[in-house]
This record gives structure tokens, sequence and C-alpha cells, in this order.
């Protein structure tokens, strides 16, 4: 048990207890997937169109490359089914915009690529190779920030990194599709981390996990035993234990500077899913092409932790769940305190879709805020130690100089604000409609 | 099949809001007042409850006619500052000058500025401010009701004194204990520090008040009466305590320079807030011309609040000066 | 426009449009100074009332021979002159009115009511609108300090037509306890707040630009 607590945070309703238990089901094959061209924060795909021949009527087979983009930051995309490719153009995306995506009409035969196949043992594995194997395989930040895991596994030489974290925390509420990971994967993110570990010549491994899990602590406690230079941490049940700045702060000690990334000091972190990617690639040879996912919430009829494939749509996976409740009221993409509202449905899962949550009209707040009343909630709440009433009070009067004086930018938007304001007010949509207009200003 | 009502409800992260709002965190204040209001009406009788009632009742009728509003109770603001102007004043005020005090509490000391959240000195002190400048007769001076313990119906106007503040020669006519506990002249609510520690300490608990205010307070207070206070109960230390809990230090501490809007959100800031506030009304106390300060200390260090809150601004997590 | 109408304006304008105190919160010393009472407030109003038509007449009527690069100099000149007159007046005919209004009578030389209309009015139009505007004015700026010293001596004093014992009139009888604090300069600045208030709520409803 860690004894460093972040400053800060909130206690919500973790709500875990619907689908903790509930073991991992593997949703049958899709009749048609959507593969967005953009699954991960940085360049966006191109169609593999010139030598591949992905186009209308092109048969594809499971894990073959449908797009992929020369930037170092960036991650290919795969087929997830067998079939045809019957359209490819623009489709709803769960960031709220339309994007390039190509659809798959299944075949239903999940026939895999033949140049699948495993990369061998680990020990034969150089350095270059993990990296390549994981960047082929297009493994990003399954956490949900989606940031492509090969850049992760790459620092720059004169920043060596010690310690490899894995992030088991999952501090969101409702979301279980972490913690049945580890339960039911916990050699596959053992592995991953050896791997991770392997390729960043890191000489600790730390598996963090929030103690509201104790079956997943033990479980992976059981399997590190043996292991030197692996321990798994608990964590103190706390939102946002699992972001990366509290995690590292509370696992190592060390803090990482505001406006930095956690290599700074020597540290690197990934999700567990992704370390299970990790793993999958080298030893199967498989490309990220289906992910483990929540469906949960009081508006979900048959609430599950589902095995699909990317690119399946929602209405479907909800489907799959025996539909919504007619009380929904707000679909979301992700957990309750980061996740994005859904207008629509009709959306792919993407890679970084950890959960579908369904709310109903008694947890969805709609009513209008009330005047600040200065309470100083959100300043104690905020684990980055800034003023959200302050910044969004600036915000407000269009004074964005005086938002950034706050230090607007280091917001990473957890929503522990908004969440502990007795007010309700929408304090989140007001810093980002701040970093927004400072980034704007910035890049001019 | 999948049955989508009308529209989904598409807002801005988080989806998820604490049940807590401004209503249960004015109630939650009232509950922590309970303590204080209920040794009033056992140390004073019947005219503590009068006037706490009036005072309440005038607070919650002036707002809810200014807001046009049919709810009485609404957010619970308005209660609040009428039992808190209610228990800073003496047993046995006339009815009229509790129902102008409240009343001037909502309007001049809130709602002229645009109701909660807007206004920038705490309301219940304006009110009592106000009621200190106009009728000096009925507010200070030998004016104090001795309390008549467990006796409700007794008039407890008919015996009256200075407070313990007033000279040394009166303080010393009082135990320690009875200071503590409150059986000493004095407003409705300040005369028993147990009652109000314990309001207290459960307010800390919900998360609603922040030590630092309290505890630079009344540990100023206490410094500088055992640096200077003058002897009391024959040791300094003594002398510090006698000047937290013999007037309204601890009642102002805990509930008035506590307030929400009228003070800094910073941490640093509450600190100095907390700090200024017992300097001054030490200032005040001592070398002053009042017996008693801690009115106007808070409402001068309210007005400091936009200027503190300004400098003490903290560096994010991972900021230069934390990293370095 | 016919010329009636024009005067009619420059009369009207000092009275509710441009009204010194509560539009223009101009000359604030004397209206938070002197209005305790009813009689003072009134008699400050009257008195800086001549001393600004005086003064609007006799600049106006110099206005072609003051040079522009001192005019601000032979403004006060102008303006002294009358206070020193009114000054006099004051003390031959109303003692007691002068000992209340105390420092504030020669404080008129300084008033901004009266230098501002010297400075946008007197020196730029005729003689005759001068004075009318003058009046308009000296009347608003008296109306607006006989309402804040009314206020404040019902509310703080419980009478009309004090200080002096033999004139006031107890409105309340002799049980009534009067709110000290309106009798205060504190008071002063709280009861003109409210009344600007009221006055910017009466402007908003009526639609008075």
């Amino acid at each position: 048990m860690s004894m460093v607590f972040f400053k800060g945070g909130v206690h919500p309703e973790y709500q875990k207890e619907i689908t903790s238990t509930l073991a991992i089901v593997k949703m049958p094959l899709p009749q048609k997937v959507v593969v967005p061209m953009q699954q991960h924060i940085g360049a966006p795909c191109e169609l593999l169109a010139d030598v591949d021949k992905i186009e209308k009527g092109t048969e594809v087979k499971v894990g073959q490359k449908l797009g992929d983009n020369k930037g170092f930051v960036s991650s290919p995309v795969h087929a997830p089914i067998s079939g045809t490719v019957t359209d490819i153009g623009l489709y709803n995306h769960p960031l709220g915009m339309k994007i390039n995506a190509v659809t798959i009409e299944s075949d239903g035969r999940d026939e895999w690529d033949e140049a699948i196949k495993p990369a061998g043992d680990l020990d034969n594995l150089t350095v270059e190779d993990i990296r390549r194997i994981v960047r082929e395989a297009g493994i990003v930040g399954l956490g949900g920030a989606t940031f492509p895991a090969h850049v992760k596994l790459s620092p720059p030489q004169d920043k060596p990194i010690d310690i490899v974290i894995i992030n088991g925390a999952e501090c969101e509420p409702y979301l279980t599709a972490d913690h049945r990971v580890m339960l039911e994967k916990t050699e596959e993110i053992v592995f991953g981390l050896k791997a991770m570990l392997k390729a960043l010549g890191a000489g600790e491994g730390i598996i963090g996990v929030e103690d509201n899990k104790p079956d997943a602590l033990r479980a992976m406690e059981q399997l590190v035993a043996e292991e030197d230079n692996i321990r798994v941490c608990s964590l103190p049940t706390k939102y946002p234990q699992g972001a990366e700045k509290m995690l590292i702060y509370v696992a190592t000690g060390r803090t990482v500077p505001a406006g930095a990334l956690p290599l700074e000091v020597g540290v690197v972190n990934h999700n567990v899913g992704t370390a299970v990617a990790i793993s999958q690639a080298i030893r199967e040879g498989k490309p990220l092409i289906e992910r483990v996912l929540t469906v949960t919430g009081a508006g979900i009829n048959k609430p599950a932790n589902v095995q699909v494939r990317l690119g399946t749509l929602v209405t479907d996976v909800i489907d799959f769940c025996g539909g919504l409740k007619e009380s929904t009221l707000k679909l979301i993409i992700g957990g309750p305190m980061m996740g994005l509202a859904q207008p629509d449905p009709d959306v792919p899962v993407i890679k970084g879709t950890s959960g579908i949550l369904a709310l109903t009209d008694e947890d969805v707040y709609l009513a209008e805020s009330s005047p600040c009343i200065r309470c100083a909630k959100c300043v104690s709440s905020c684990p980055m130690n800034l003023m959200p009433t302050s910044i969004a009070q600036a915000a407000e009067h269009g004074d964005f100089t005086r938002a950034e004086k706050f230090y607007a930018l280091d917001c990473f938007e957890c929503g522990c604000c908004s969440y502990i304001c007795p007010s309700k007010i929408p304090l989140v949509q007001w810093i980002r409609i701040a970093k927004a207009e400072i980034m704007k200003r910035k890049s001019k | 099949m999948i049955i989508i009502e009308e529209k989904l409800v598409v807002s801005s992260s988080p989806h998820m809001r604490s049940v807590e709002s401004i209503q249960s965190v004015m109630t939650d204040v009232l509950i922590a007042l309970f303590p204080a209001a209920l040794m009033a009406v056992l140390l004073f009788g019947y005219r503590a409850l009068i006037t706490m009632v009036i005072s309440i009742i005038t607070a919650m009728l002036i707002e809810a006619v200014w807001r046009r509003k049919r709810d009485l109770f609404s957010d619970g603001s308005a209660a609040v500052t009428g039992l808190l102007l209610a228990l800073t004043l003496p047993a046995a005020v006339p009815w009229w000058l509790v129902v102008v005090g409240s009343a001037s509490a909502i309007i001049i000391g809130k709602q002229v500025f645009g109701g909660i959240g807007y206004n920038i000195f705490n309301p219940a002190l304006v009110g009592r401010a106000i009621l200190v400048v106009s009728w000096g007769g009925h507010m200070a001076g030998d004016i104090w009701p001795s309390p008549q313990p467990f006796a409700f119906g007794i008039d407890v106007s008919t015996v009256t004194g200075a407070t313990a503040l007033a000279a040394p020669e009166i303080a010393m006519t009082f135990s320690f204990s009875e200071l503590f506990i409150g059986n000493i002249p004095g407003s409705l609510g300040e005369t028993s520090a147990l009652a109000l520690l314990i309001g207290g300490i459960w307010l800390v608990y919900k998360g609603h008040i922040d030590y630092r205010i309290p505890g630079g307070f009344i540990a100023t207070v206490f410094v500088l009466g055992a640096a200077f206070g003058g002897g009391f109960y024959g040791n300094q230390l003594m002398t510090g305590l006698f000047h937290v809990v013999a007037g309204g230090v601890v009642i102002a501490a805990i509930y008035m320079a506590t307030d929400f809007v009228t003070t800094p959100v910073t941490p640093l800031g509450r600190l100095i807030f907390g700090i200024g506030c017992g300097l001054i009304t030490m200032l005040i106390r001592l070398w002053g011309t009042l017996p008693e300060g801690v009115t106007f200390a808070i409402l001068i260090m309210n007005a400091a609040t936009p200027i503190i809150d300004n400098f003490t601004i903290p560096r994010q997590f991972g900021g230069v000066n934390k990293s370095a | 426009m016919n010329e009636s109408n024009v005067y009619l304006q420059d009369l009207s304008r000092g009275i509710i449009k441009e009204n010194p105190v509560f539009r223009l919160l101009l000359g604030m010393c004397p209206v938070l100074g002197v209005t305790a009472f009813l009689i003072n407030g009134l008699g400050m109003g009257i008195a800086a009332t001549a001393v600004l038509v005086a003064s609007n007449v006799v600049i106006s009527a110099l206005k072609n021979f003051i040079p522009n690069q001192v005019r601000i100099p032979c403004f006060i000149v102008v303006i002294a002159t009358f206070v020193t007159i009114i000054e006099m007046v004051l003390q031959a005919f109303q003692p007691v009115l002068y000992e209340a209004l105390g420092v504030f009578v020669p404080l008129i030389v300084v008033n901004c009511v009266i230098l501002g209309r010297a400075e946008a009015f007197a020196s730029r139009k005729p003689l005759f609108r001068s004075l009318i505007d003058g009046i308009g004015v000296g009347i608003g700026f008296t109306l607006a300090l006989g309402l804040l010293a009314l206020v404040r001596e019902v509310a703080g004093q419980g009478t009309i037509m004090g200080p002096d014992p033999d004139s006031a009139i107890h409105l309340f009888g002799a049980g009534f306890e009067p709110m000290g604090l309106f009798g205060q300069p504190a008071g002063a600045f709280i009861a003109l707040g409210l009344l600007l208030g009221i006055v910017n709520v009466l402007f908003k409803r009526f639609k008075i630009q």
C-alpha cells in the first residue's frame, strides 16, 4: 500500500459492482464494422489504396493493414474481420466529428491474414524488434488517451527510463474492463510489462492497482512474487488515481514537471490493456483488432464486460447487451468523469473505447447552475492544484490572459471540480473553452 | 431493438455530479449552528428563542420577496444569515431591532450586490455593524443580560452588566470553565465556546470549512493575547486562552470568517485571512476604543479578500517551485 | 425646433436626464457631507444654485473676452467671487445654517458641478440659455440634496426640519429610536447608494436615456 497521497481528488459513487464480477464475454462477429482512419493521437492514417489496393470491393482478411502513416507519431489500423470493403468515406466518430473510415461487410469466415505469425521468444528479440512489432500491430494507449505505444517505448537518448508503470488503477466509476483483464489475463500483462522493460532497458516494473480491486491485486501479486524487478503497488482508491501524473507520484514519489511528459522523470506508464496487446502482438503476432470494454449503466438491460472487434458499431454492442432501456437519457463513450456523450449510437468502437455507459434520467443532472459561492471545493479537489473557479470565471468574462495566469493549460480535465461543485457550474467546460482559446492565440 | 426516445442528451464531461448543493451545504451549516442555538436558549431563555426566530424569518421573507420566489427556504443562505445575525445579538434586544438588522443584512449586505455569490462583505456582520452604529445603546455597554441557565421562562433582560472583555475586574469574576461553557454575559451565540467547537468540528468533518481560517484566527488571538493581553488568571497562557473564549472570537472564526463568498479561495490566502482577522481583532481589543473587534476585523479582511486571492495563486502540480 | 422648446430642454436636462448627483455623480463632497438634515441639504443646494446661476451668466457674458489658455483660472475667479458673496450673505442672515454647512460653503469654489457647467455650457452658449441651464442644474442639485437629506434625517433622526429643536418636527413620537447610522457619514454613502439604485431602476423602467 502506497503511503503517498496525491492532493485533491474526489470519491464519486463507483458503481463498479454492476459488472466487476462478470467475466469477459466474447461478442460474436458483427455483420459490419467501420474502421476510422484515426484512432490515435498523431497523424491520421492514409488509406493503403496504391500498393494493397484497399478500395471499394476489395476482399480483406483479419489483421490486414488498412491504413498507415509514415509519421513517427502515428499508428496503423487493421481489418478486424474478414470480408468485403463496401464503403470508404466519412463516418461518425466517437470524438464527435466525421472521419474517413472503411466499412467492411463480414463474410462470416473470420479468415486471418497469412502474414500473422508469432514473433518468437522475447529473449531473441532486439529492442528494435519489439518497437517495430508494437508499431506494426497498431498498439496505442488503451486507457483512453490512445497515444501510440511505440513512441512511449522509444525515449530520446538523453532521457533514460528506469521505471515502467502498468496502470491498473481504473479510477473511472462504472468501468471494470481493466479489472477483468487483470483477473483473466494476468499472465499476459506481466509478459507485456517484461517486453516493455526490455524495450526501454528499464530496471523496475510497477503494477499499480487501486485497492478497491483486492482480487486483482492478489492475482497480480501471486504472479509477480517470483520476479525481482516487478512489484505490485496498491493505490488508495480516489479519483483520478489513474491519471498519469497522479499515478507516477503515488507509485514512485516522483513529480512530473508541469507541461512535461513522464519520461522527464524516467518513467513510462502503460495501461493494462496495452500490456496485453503488446503481449499478443509478440507471442501471437496479432495486431490490435479487438479490445475489452465495459457496457454498463442503469440504461443497459444486461451490463457486461465484452471483448469486441474494433469497428463494431456501438448499436450492435448495446444490442448484444440486451439493448437500452427507455429511460436512457445519455449515452457515453468512456467513463462518466471524462467520457464523451454521444448524440447518436451509430458510432464504431475504436481503440480508445474503454466503456459504453448508458445513464438514465435518474443519474443525469440537467438543472441550471447557480452563481459561484466561492466555497473553494474545486480548488481543494483539483489534483493539479489549480483554481478551477477562477479559470472558469476568467473564461466566462473572455479574459483568456487571466485564465492562463491561473495555469489553465495544466488542466487535464479530470472533472473533479465540476463533480464537486455545489453550484453545479460546468467548470471543466469553461476551462476547455479557455484552453482552446489560449492554444489558438499561441499558435498565431 | 434499440429504442432511442427522442434525442440523447449531450453535454460536456463529467457526467456525474455530487449530490451536494448550495442548499445541502447551508443546511449543514444550520445543523452545525444548532448546538450554539440550543445553548443560547438554555442560557438566555425564551428571549433568545424569540430573537432567533424573528431574525431567521425576517431574513427568509426579505430574500423571498426580493427574489420574487415563493420558496421561503430556497438555498438556505438567508436562514443561515438570519441565525448568525441573531447569535451575535444581546439576548434582550427589542424585536424591531432584530427585524431591521436582519433586513439590512439581506438587502444591504447581500442582495444589492446581486445576491448569493456576489456580496463583498459577510451579510450577517453587515447587519450587526449597522445595528452597532445605529443603536449603540442597545448593542454595547452594560446591556448584556446575565445568563439564567435552564430557566426558559425568565426574562433575562432584568439583570444586565458588561461582558468579560469590557474590563479586567469584570473578567476575573468568571471562572475559566464558565467562560468555556458559556455561562457569562454576552451575545446569544458567542458565549459558549464548547457548543461552537462541536459545530465547527462537524463542519470540518463535512469539508465545508477550511481549518486554516479558524486555525489562523484563533492562534493569532491566542498568541497576541498571551503576549500583550494583560494579566488574566495568573499566567500568560491563560490570558491567551481568555482572549480566545471570552468574546466572539470562536463564533467569528468558525462561522463568520469562513463564510464562503467573502473569504479567499486559495489555501495560503485563507491562512493569511485568518491571521489578519486575529491581528485586527486584537488591535481593536487591546489598543482600540471598543472592547470587542471581531465584527470589524472580519469586515475589513473581507474587503481585502480579492487582493489576497490575487497574490496567493498556488503553483500547479509539478510547477517550478515545487519540483525545484 | 422652436425657441421655447430649447429653453425648456435646457431647464429639464439638469433636473432629470443629467441630474448632477444621480446621473453624473458630480459634486459628491457636499452631497455626502451636509445632508444629515433637510435644512442643511436644501440650504447647501440653494447656495450652490445661486453661485451656479450667477457664474454661468457672467462667464457666458465674458466668454468672448476670456483667453482660451487661461479659461479655468478665470472661471475660478468668477466662481470664487460669488462664493465669497454667498458666504458673507449666509453669515449675515443665516448664521445657524452657515455654522452647519461649515467648510462646505467655501468648497463650492471647487464644486465640479459649477466648474463643469462653466466649461461645458456657459463658455459656449448664449447668455440666456446659460442662465436657464444654471437654474435647471441648480434645481436638480438642490432636489437631489433635499431628497437624500430627507431620507437621512427621517431615518437617522426621526425628524424633519431639524436640527434646531424649535423648528424640528418629530415624526414618530417620543418612543422612536432613530437609526443612527444614517446620521453618520457612513450612512450617507449607503443612503446615496440605495437612492442611486432606485433612480437607476426608475430610469430603466421609464426608458429615459
